[in-house]
């Protein structure tokens, strides 16, 4: 996974150099933070990441960190390790989206395949992200009565039913419908279909 | 002549023969009784008093002159030490001497213009009218009356009254004759008396106590209604009866044996106020008393009386509060072991966190190092400060277990020499990086060559780890200023080791009184017990942990611990 970054936020300095020499081992990238606050301060990186986490951190807990991050809209998934982990700790954790709950000292193999699930997990995120923004950057230069009629289209409603509600001809309604399944780069109408449907995905989510 | 001693009796007391004339002088004789103890005087009074009023034409006696007669008896009755009168069957006066107008306070002419009753009180008129009365029906011949007349300036004065009827003769009119007495002094001392006599009797008879008299044989002689609510005796059942019958058995020879010596000796066997005993109840109950005695001397025998208090009550509030205070020191040192074996819980929790740190640490490097070797990608420089880790944190972990053994060895406040700075560097290698975590500066001053106190180690741990954290906890909201924590320790003017911890905190302010109250707590998640229990662990240690404001900011928490005599100094 090149350009994927692992980011280690612990306070015992040992720890954190000691898992940074650890994860890059495997070639990952590491950068590492002594607090949740310096780790803020650093700006997103536009590829692939996840977070080491201790639970017991100095000032904001790691659990407190984790809530922190969600009201920020920061989807970094989380791999928690703890000096001593109790379970109701690892299950408000785990229920908040961590990937996983490592107790230490834990298995080296544990960590780096946590860190490796939490990388695929990011990436695939990413992807969806940017799949849906490119749908929406082609939906967005559609023109509006493009947009209608392929609105219409997947709803289901026949070229005559479209002309008939629009007042317009039927070949018009053509023409639009054939100009936008190419401006969407749309394969069949089943093509546009799934596209759409990813694109009202997020919408409803945000609304 | 004869006279009967009491009453009047009015004898022919003497015939004188003159030269041709018998005169018969006829005297009424009194026996008074003056005060209360019984001394008499005889008032031999001339109830036909010849002289002047002889019968006409007789000549005096040959051997004395009449005007020599009526001269003795003029001068007899003005320098009379008694007061005497005489008043018209109206009452009007006509003759008194100088002790009752004296002692009314009118001249003779004044009070020839009064009757008796114009100078008798008020409230005593009716009374000797009455008797008045009586004299002049002849249901009696004289009479006495003690009444009160009103001075001429307005005050009052006691007087007893003999008063007669001296019947007329030859061509003399009746009158009444009346022998005055000044007796106030006597109603004084009299009416003083039955004051503070009454005054006792009311004290006695409504004492909670018992009151108790007995004679010289330790029989009792009186006893007040409160010794049957105390003893469950009548009164009458106790007179007569030896006071060892409301002891129990135990206490009666020892009574017998110090009653005796006192008699013999005047020594005390027992304090006479308020001494603790044990009394007996009627129904066989003994119970604790309170007793005071005090000593009597009347008509020649000892008389004393002891005032007896049943004290059951006040003994079971004192049980009952020993008792409670017991309950509340057992409380306290239960509390103080909780706290104790709480701190140690939390202590071996963050132990073993603090194992993990370096154990994970050692894992991680070593992984990492055979992963590169594995991948033949391990540079030696890489290599090397992974190996100085891994010694790093195998020390650090060692190190940790030797406090952990320290601190887990039962030591039940065992004292030994301890040398203060050692247990405080103790203490700071316990916070491991506590300070840096929080961004705290410590400032560590501790004067070289302390004597050794005596104490325990592990309680004294206990405290100074209390202040410290207490003096990180004040610090973590301060953002404007550096956070500064001082330890210090040095010897104080008073030769004992002092130790400070100092910090630029929050500071106490107004709640500096309070903060070594039990369950008193300026955290959110205190449980008010650390400075409590402190002091308490530093009292034991016969020190004192104080704490005065920081200059310019926080708080100083201070102790001082004393150094053993024979200490090299």
């Amino acid at each position: 996974m090149n350009g994927s970054v692992v980011f280690v936020v612990d306070d015992d300095r040992s720890v954190r150099s000691s898992l940074k020499l650890l994860i890059s081992s495997v070639g990952l990238q590491v950068e590492s933070f002594e607090s949740a606050d310096t780790f803020l301060q650093r700006k997103p990186p536009d590829a692939p990441s996840c977070l080491v986490l201790d639970i017991r951190l100095r000032g904001l807990s790691g659990l407190d960190f984790q809530r922190e991050l969600a009201t920020r809209n920061i989807h970094i998934p989380i791999v928690f390790i703890t000096g001593h982990g109790d379970i109701p700790m690892s299950v408000r954790a785990m229920k908040a989206g961590a990937v996983e709950f490592l107790t230490k000292p834990f298995r080296d193999q544990d960590l780096l395949d946590a860190v490796r699930i939490a990388l695929e997990r990011d990436r695939a995120r990413r992807e969806q992200e940017k799949e849906v923004a490119d749908l929406q950057q082609r939906f967005d230069s559609l023109t509006p009565r493009e947009q209608e009629v392929i609105s219409m289209v997947v709803s289901g409603m026949l070229n005559k039913q479209i002309a008939g509600e629009l007042g317009t001809a039927e070949n018009t309604v053509k023409v639009h419908r054939s100009r936008a399944m190419e401006k969407m780069n749309a394969q069949s109408f089943a093509d546009l279909v799934r596209m759409i449907e990813k694109l009202k995905g997020p919408a409803k989510k945000a609304s | 002549m004869g006279f009967s001693p009491m009453g009047e009796i009015t004898v022919r007391l003497a015939e004188r023969i003159s030269d041709r004339s018998i005169y018969l002088v006829r005297l009424t004789v009194e026996d008074h009784e003056v005060g209360d103890v019984g001394q008499h005087f005889l008032l031999i009074l001339p109830v036909y008093v010849g002289v002047g009023m002889s019968p006409a034409g007789s000549a005096p006696a040959h051997d004395e002159a009449p005007q020599h007669i009526e001269q003795r008896w003029r001068t007899a009755f003005e320098s009379s030490a008694i007061g005497i009168t005489m008043a018209d069957l109206a009452g009007r006066f006509f003759a008194a001497n100088s002790v009752f107008r004296n002692m009314l306070g009118y001249t003779e002419s004044e009070l020839y213009e009064l009757t008796y009753l114009d100078v008798t009180y008020e409230e005593d008129r009716k009374t000797n009218q009455e008797l008045v009365g009586e004299l002049m029906e002849g249901k009696r011949q004289h009479f006495q009356i003690e009444k009160r007349y009103c001075r001429k300036d307005g005050t009052l004065v006691w007087v007893r009254n003999y008063v007669s009827r001296v019947p007329g003769m030859g061509g003399v009119a009746p009158f009444w004759f009346a022998v005055v007495e000044d007796i106030t002094q006597r109603k004084e001392e009299e009416s003083a008396r039955r004051y503070t006599e009454e005054k006792y009797r009311v004290m006695v008879e409504t004492a909670s106590d018992a009151v108790i008299c007995l004679d010289e044989s330790s029989a009792i002689l009186l006893a007040n209604p409160a010794t049957t609510r105390v003893f469950g005796y009548d009164p009458t059942e106790l007179i007569g009866k030896p006071l060892t019958m409301l002891m129990p058995e135990f206490l009666r020879k020892l009574h017998e044996g110090g009653f005796k010596r006192y008699l013999a000796t005047g020594q005390r066997h027992i304090n006479w106020q308020g001494t603790e005993l044990i009394g007996l109840r009627k129904n066989g109950q003994e119970f604790p008393v309170e007793v005071s005695f005090g000593e009597l001397i009347q008509d020649g025998h000892r008389v004393f009386t002891g005032f007896i208090r049943d004290i059951s009550e006040r003994k079971q509030a004192e049980e009952i509060r020993k008792q409670a205070q017991k309950a509340i020191q057992t409380t306290q040192a239960e509390l103080a072991r909780v706290s104790r074996l709480t701190t140690m819980g939390e202590l071996a929790a963050s132990i073993a966190h603090e194992v993990n740190q370096p154990l994970t640490a050692v894992n991680n490097n070593s992984s990492a190092c055979l992963r590169l070797l594995a991948n033949e990608r391990l540079q030696p420089d890489v290599l090397r400060r992974a190996l100085e880790e891994i010694v790093a944190d195998g020390t650090r972990a060692s190190a940790i277990i030797a406090r952990i053994r320290t601190f887990i060895k039962k030591a039940p406040a065992e004292k030994n020499r301890l040398d203060v700075n050692e247990v405080i560097g103790e203490v700071l290698a316990m916070m491991g990086h506590g300070f840096e975590e929080n961004r705290i500066v410590l400032k560590s001053e501790l004067a070289q060559a302390l004597p050794p106190v005596l104490g325990d180690r592990v309680q004294l741990q206990q405290v100074l780890l209390n202040l410290i954290m207490n003096g990180v906890e004040a610090m973590t909201a301060i953002i404007d200023r550096p956070r500064l924590l001082w330890v210090q320790s040095r010897i104080d003017e008073s030769g004992e080791v002092l130790i400070a911890v100092r910090d630029s905190g929050t500071g106490l302010g107004l709640e500096a009184d309070s903060v070594f109250t039990p369950f008193f707590t300026t955290k959110a998640n205190g449980m008010g017990m650390g400075l409590s229990i402190s002091r308490s662990l530093i009292d034991a240690h016969g020190g004192r942990l104080w704490t005065t404001p920081n200059s310019p900011h926080g708080a100083v928490f201070s102790f001082t611990l004393p150094v053993p005599a024979g200490s090299p100094s």
